[in-house]
């Protein structure tokens, strides 16, 4: 009887394919393709979401910077604006970008907490450095070679970061596909 | 490794990449009916069947770029129809059913074929299992996963699905026996 079952059902499947979805159902998503497709258009031409995240994050990004140069009592934003504006504004730019990527980061690693423990030991050791470097500017006696280091610590923040990003998307991705 | 697939229908789904909107109205028409069985037979349920056959081709259109050749279109879509079916069920709150308490209800077509009468039997059966069996029983019966699979998909150990399984097609023996019974009953 038991095998009797498995094995009717096994031979007969397509048979049970009795059920029929309603008529209406192509038009239902034909409009909800048609928004779909047209919010996308929006989005790209736009982009509100993602300019608004940096905006977001580099100012997140100065108001800390100040509060904590304010704490220094020495103000090594202004020393480095002074002995060069143009790399002090490179240097905001930067910052910002990596802030971004370390925000998606952040969202990236709801799924993955131990992996992203790991990245964030990781960032806050060059981090530190960078800091070492912004005290070290304004008693430097040769400023342009510390700001050339801060400048060489950033781009390596930045290289970190968006590493990191591609590891997590694959991290994801795989993950994904196994799901599948 | 590098098993070559090939799926029927290369160049409708290329079409769909581009977002031709008659190529996913062909695709539509080709899977619509498989997917929304499969759908019908994890949920129980028409409408809800038909939320996640609609919720399911949306997402297959939009990710369409993302599919790549390594598996037919149609096992991708099941794939995708599987899921979200699952989803769909548990976030229902199970409302258990006694099944004990339900009677199947007779066929009224006496004319019909001896084999379609046979399978509405078994599907009306199917029907009055409780959710997690019909859908252990649905996956390993009607769409050929095995339990270490059906193990990943529904995150359970595969012992689990095994017992579940066994006492699904129990289950489902006793609601077609009882069936029997009143047949001989009545005659």
């Amino acid at each position: 009887m038991s095998k009797r079952i498995e094995d009717f059902i096994r031979e007969n499947k397509t048979a049970f394919d009795t059920e029929v979805p309603g008529d209406h159902l192509w038009l239902k998503m034909e409009e909800s393709l048609k928004k779909t497709e047209h919010s996308l258009k929006n989005s790209e031409q736009k982009q509100p979401k993602s300019w608004w995240w940096i905006g977001i994050a580099a100012s997140l990004l100065v108001v800390l910077g100040i509060g904590y140069m304010y704490n220094q009592k020495v103000q090594p934003s202004n020393a480095l604006a002074q002995v060069s504006p143009v790399q002090a504004k490179k240097q905001v730019r930067f910052s910002s970008m990596i802030a971004q990527k370390a925000d998606s980061l952040q969202v990236l690693a709801t799924e993955n907490p131990e992996l992203y423990q790991k990245f964030t030991t990781d960032l806050e050791g060059i981090q530190a450095d960078y800091d070492m470097l912004k005290k070290d500017l304004v008693k430097s006696p040769n400023q342009e070679f510390v700001i050339r280091a801060m400048e060489k610590n950033l781009e390596l923040q930045l290289q970190v970061v968006s590493q990191q990003l591609q590891i997590i998307n694959q991290v994801r991705q795989v993950n994904k596909d196994s799901q599948l | 490794m590098e098993a070559v697939y090939i799926d029927k229908h290369v160049s409708l789904i290329n079409e769909c990449r581009q977002g031709s909107r008659q190529a996913q109205f062909e695709i539509y028409k080709l899977y619509a009916k498989a997917m929304f069985n499969i759908a019908f037979r994890i949920l129980n349920h028409h409408g809800e069947a038909e939320d996640v056959l609609q919720e399911s081709f949306l997402d297959a259109f939009m990710r369409v770029k993302e599919f790549r050749a390594e598996t037919t279109f149609g096992l991708w879509l099941k794939q995708i129809v599987i899921n979200k079916s699952i989803t769909c069920l548990r976030k229902r709150k199970m409302d258990l059913v006694p099944v004990e308490e339900l009677e199947i209800a007779m066929p009224q077509e006496e004319d019909e074929e001896d084999l379609q009468l046979q399978v509405d039997l078994v599907k009306r059966a199917i029907t009055l299992l409780p959710d997690g069996y019909r859908l252990v029983l649905t996956l390993y019966l009607f769409e050929g996963y095995d339990h270490e699979e059906i193990a990943h998909i529904l995150n359970i150990s595969e012992n689990t699905s095994r017992t579940q399984y066994m006492r699904a097609k129990l289950k489902l023996h006793r609601l077609l026996e009882k069936k029997g019974e009143k047949d001989e009953q009545k005659n």
